[in-house]
């Protein structure tokens, strides 16, 4: 009996002990691991970015002009199907179809369906050749027999839809890195810079951010994007958006690591490491920065869908990337026409994968909010 | 009442230095573009079939002014700005505040009906979700919010069409029908701006609502639960007159507070919503000259434009703020 009761203590101090020692990214997690929806958004963020990481691998085609699909332009999704009229079959297949000019077609090119011919679908089959991480692979998850098979259809130059998408969340997530990086390094150095000295610098920096902050980003950057020359390379131009966005992304960030500076810089162990004849970056960087990082990554977390956001707005409006890169603004450039809108719905389906996509990233986010408040236990 | 002056004028020389400062950014990124607005109007002029030297270049630059030191191109710019006059554009080479002229109040006014559209549905909405325990509701409402963000406008915008081309055939575009589209205002001209301009309003203020409401309620929930609410209820008062005459009032402040900042955010939604709806009178403007034509001066001028409004917004709801809000009077007042 006593010694249950030990054990009981035993455990009860060992969990204790624990919370206490816990540090702030361990304590975050325990909260995080709690609530259902923020879980349920951090798979489904998980699989869609590898996903996209794994996008050649996932994909049965080259998303670029060297992948098309020159039979089946503007081609209706294919479904797979076990049964049809001639019977059924173990295998999923799909059927074949040829491209047709004659006086039947009215002498236009049409895509003929031959409902005769099934083409199966096979699994891990060799294809176009790809690179992860620089060693180079040529199996694909899956594909069809002879000829192609396009599970979200084609658009107009004969592209698979599945492919683009794929590839798309994989740019669109690297443009929304490198973009949220770019804010975060500007948010630490001003926000830095004013929190930690307070005082007049602060209202200065203050000032300007704030004025910095009225001029609306998008129309702004729309006309400093329309002077990118159109003869800069794919990369350059990845790389360019990627700065635009994170120059429109570092105020709101900058003003968070300048709150937390300031309530942190009156600290005792700030005082302590001053005496001790610190520098004030060095006192930035080892002592303040890593009081808050935990909070710091969770207003990255949540900036993040903005980055993705205004990046498809860009190149949506066709001032962002362009072919042959393959973001989810890319993909949806053309949708706006009449054409598309009336015979082609397809071209919508990556507008799914964008949504679930923010979604999910709203969702941790939020999770991830609640989870670093240290008040959001007690509130309730 | 001289305080009140007293803070009027500081809030209104800090909204000028604002401008000030935000005119010397915009200035300072047009010029860093490459190329200027002689040669673009000499490539043009080229393009006709007109020869064109560097020294008529030269000649260009110094007819506007442009070979004068930058700090003093600024300044003639900002002066002239604040007087409404922003030059020539670059490439059409008419004056601007013409061309712009009723177009850019147009979708200002646009903007801000969708600003006022959104609160509308979102203060009433966000206090009966903050007061309001039905799960269906609050989680229903979450998801609104949430879908508000990852639904973006112009994506919303794409569904619109989508659907009203597939279901009607019409895709519900423009901001007036063919017939009215160059008459002069009219009560028939304004019936059928109305009758289209809902759709813009309705998409622009979409994500602004959804934000709203999450403010609302956050801000509500946060003030029903003090003690003075309680105090209130103890003396009797009970049902909306409760809501709206205590918790409320607080709630809404910080609220009125954001106002400049929700404009900002529908002024970066307009140019994209405007290009799928095909607002030519509204949107079309602004991506031409932002995006299309290289033209500095004129993006210049609608940022510049644009800018203004939220600063002049900002300017009306401090004061605003000032003159309902006791708790600012007072603290203004000393």
């Amino acid at each position: 009996m006593t010694d249950k009761t030990n054990i009981d203590v035993d455990v009860d101090q060992k969990a204790k002990d624990a919370y206490f020692t816990a540090s702030q990214g361990q304590l975050i997690w325990t909260r995080f691991k709690k609530q259902k929806a923020a879980m349920v958004g951090a798979w489904v963020l998980v699989i869609l970015i590898l996903s996209g990481f794994f996008a050649p691998f996932l994909t049965p085609y080259d998303p670029t002009i060297d992948g098309r699909d020159k039979e089946y332009e503007n081609g209706a999704p294919q479904i797979p199907s076990f049964c049809d009229d001639n019977g059924c079959s173990f295998r999923p297949f799909i059927y074949t179809y040829e491209r047709e000019r004659s006086i039947k077609t009215n002498f236009r090119w049409a895509t003929v369906i031959d409902t005769d011919k099934r083409r199966y679908l096979v699994f891990f089959t060799q294809g176009d050749e790809y690179k992860i991480l620089g060693v180079k692979f040529s199996t694909h998850l899956f594909g069809v027999d002879s000829g192609k098979v396009h599970l979200f259809g084609t658009d107009s130059t004969g592209k698979d839809i599945l492919s683009r998408t794929f590839h798309a969340i994989n740019t669109s997530m690297a443009v929304g890195t490198i973009g949220v990086f770019i804010a975060f390094v500007l948010a630490l150095m001003i926000g830095g810079l004013s929190g930690y000295h307070g005082g007049w610098v602060d209202s200065l920096i203050q000032m300007v951010t704030d004025a910095v902050r009225t001029v609306p980003a998008i129309p702004l950057f729309m006309a400093l994007a329309a002077f990118i020359p159109s003869v800069w390379s794919a990369e350059a131009r990845f790389l360019f958006i990627s700065i635009i966005l994170g120059f429109i992304g570092w105020p709101t960030l900058a003003r968070r690591v300048r709150t937390h500076l300031l309530t942190e810089r009156n600290q005792e162990y700030v005082l302590a490491a001053k005496l001790c004849g610190a520098s004030g970056g060095h006192i930035i960087r080892r002592h303040l920065l890593p009081s808050f990082t935990s909070y710091i990554i969770v207003d990255l977390v949540i900036s993040f869908p903005y980055m993705v956001l205004s990046e498809t707005a860009l190149s949506f409006i066709g001032l962002g990337l362009k072919d042959p890169v393959n973001s989810l603004g890319v993909m949806l450039q053309n949708v706006t026409k009449a054409d598309v809108l009336l015979n082609y719905q397809w071209y919508f389906i990556p507008v799914i994968f964008f949504i679930v996509l923010v979604m999910a990233f709203v969702f941790v986010g939020d999770g991830l909010r609640d989870a670093a408040d240290p008040y959001s236990s007690t509130k309730k | 009442m001289y305080q009140f002056v007293r803070f009027a004028a500081v809030r209104a020389s800090l909204a000028i230095f604002t401008l000030v400062l935000v005119s010397f950014i915009v200035f300072s990124l047009m010029e860093l573009v490459p190329g200027d607005c002689a040669e673009r109007y000499l490539a043009f002029k080229n393009s006709q079939g007109a020869q064109i030297s560097i020294a008529d270049i030269e000649a260009e630059r110094v007819r506007l002014g442009l070979d004068k030191p930058y700090i003093q191109r600024w300044g003639t710019w900002i002066i002239n700005a604040f007087q409404g006059e922003f030059g020539d554009s670059c490439i059409l080479r008419l004056n601007i505040s013409q061309l712009l002229g009723q177009k850019i109040w147009l979708s200002v006014g646009i903007c801000l009906a969708s600003l006022l559209v959104a609160y509308m549905i979102a203060v009433p909405v966000g206090i009966i979700a903050a007061t309001s325990r039905n799960p269906y509701l609050n989680n229903g409402l979450r998801l609104v919010s949430y879908l508000g963000l990852a639904l973006p406008n112009f994506l919303l915008a794409l569904m619109i069409m989508l659907f009203s081309t597939v279901m009607f055939g019409d895709s519900l575009t423009g901001l007036f029908s063919k017939e009215y589209r160059d008459a002069d205002w009219s009560y028939d001209r304004v019936m059928d701006f109305l009758s289209h301009v809902w759709l813009p309003v309705f998409i622009l203020g979409w994500s602004a609502t959804a934000f709203a409401i999450q403010t609302v309620r956050a801000l509500m929930s946060d003030e029903i639960s003090k003690l003075y609410v309680t105090a209130a209820a103890a003396r009797g008062v009970s049902g909306s007159r409760l809501l709206l005459r205590y918790p409320a009032r607080h709630a809404l402040s910080p609220i009125i507070n954001s106002l400049g900042f929700d404009l900002n955010r529908i002024f970066n939604e307009l140019p994209i919503v405007a290009l799928i709806l095909t607002l030519t009178e509204a949107g079309s403007l602004l991506i031409e000259s932002l995006a299309r034509s290289n033209d500095q001066q004129l993006a210049g001028a609608i940022i510049f434009f644009l800018t203004g409004s939220i600063v002049a917004i900002n300017f009306i709801t401090d004061i605003l703020l000032a003159v309902i809000d006791p708790r600012i009077r007072h603290s203004i007042m000393g």
